[in-house]
């Protein structure tokens, strides 16, 4: 399995530090798309199938939190996995965000927390993230 | 080590320049750390319980070491995302300081990261910084402050 990516943040600097980060950690990644706002996200939303969402909080036009509320209030994508990548640390704000159905990972992150948090939230399999070992039979001496 | 809010934003600047930029900062300065210049100044505005800004100075012979390790060598050689990624590195220790400042509860707004023209001052006309950091990296030198502008809420200023 594949995994289509939407990543939505209005820094350009965090978006290619997060596409890089998923691109190093091994997952079978499909097609990263990226959006600087919520407005933006959700047109990517309705024009692309997208298996995973990562998602700011402080954005402007459209926050993340804003967002988050129409994806979930879309019967087609409320099942979307979605995980915050913000630097967000009021607990008010994120039990808010906890209640929306998603996960979160404060930045500065480590990039095995993002990996970890994505195994995690979309259920891929140790099989499908390492992928099968191929034994070389080729009659060489090894 | 001065005042809590010093060591709030002494502990998440180091931090962050660890995590995100995986430079590690010396908090005893060298001679030639102390010297370097404070050329490349960012800031964010923030605003909640209380308003104003955080500003992160550092030498300009930092960023392409800073932009690489943030983004890879292609991020190195391109000035506009040089001074970004110091930007970003702002906004995480913003993020970061206020609820160790503030408390868990406390809800701000921050804005999108500025770059500062070289002759231009990022703090207000009078104003002084409510808390300060400076570390040694590599071979040169980073500054951070935090600006509170207006009263702090007493319960802010201990939490």
């Amino acid at each position: 399995m594949a995994f289509n990516v939407l990543v939505v943040d209005d820094s350009a600097v965090m978006r290619q530090m997060v596409v890089r980060t998923l691109k190093m950690s091994g997952l079978p990644l499909g097609t990263v798309f990226e959006a600087a706002n919520g407005e933006e996200g959700l047109f990517v939303l309705q024009e692309q199938w997208i298996d995973l969402l990562l998602l700011d909080i402080n954005m402007p036009v459209m926050n993340g939190e804003e967002m988050l509320r129409r994806v979930r209030a879309n019967p087609e994508t409320e099942a979307l996995p979605v995980i915050v990548v913000s630097t967000e640390g009021s607990e008010t704000r994120l039990a808010a965000l906890h209640g929306l159905g998603c996960e979160i990972v404060r930045k500065p992150f480590a990039p095995e927390t993002l990996r970890d948090t994505i195994i995690r939230i979309t259920g891929v399999t140790d099989g499908e993230y390492y992928g099968s070992v191929a034994v070389a039979n080729d009659g060489g001496d090894f | 080590m001065g005042s809590t809010m010093d060591q709030s934003l002494s502990r998440t600047t180091a931090a962050t320049f660890e995590e995100l930029a995986l430079l590690v900062p010396e908090y005893a300065l060298s001679p030639e750390q102390d010297a370097a210049a404070l050329d490349v100044t960012v800031s964010v505005d923030f605003r909640g319980p209380f308003r104003g800004r955080l500003v992160v100075r550092a030498s300009a012979c930092l960023l392409p070491t800073i932009a690489s390790n943030m983004l890879g060598e292609a991020g190195s050689r391109q000035p506009p995302l040089q001074r970004d990624a110091l930007g970003e590195i702002a906004n995480v220790i913003c993020g970061n300081v206020l609820p160790a400042i503030a408390g868990a509860e406390a809800v701000f707004h921050l804005s999108a990261p500025r770059v500062h023209d070289a002759n231009e001052t990022p703090s207000r006309d009078g104003d002084a910084p409510s808390a300060t950091a400076v570390f040694g990296v590599e071979a040169d030198r980073v500054a951070t402050a935090l600006f509170v502008f207006g009263a702090m809420p007493e319960a802010a200023a201990v939490a």
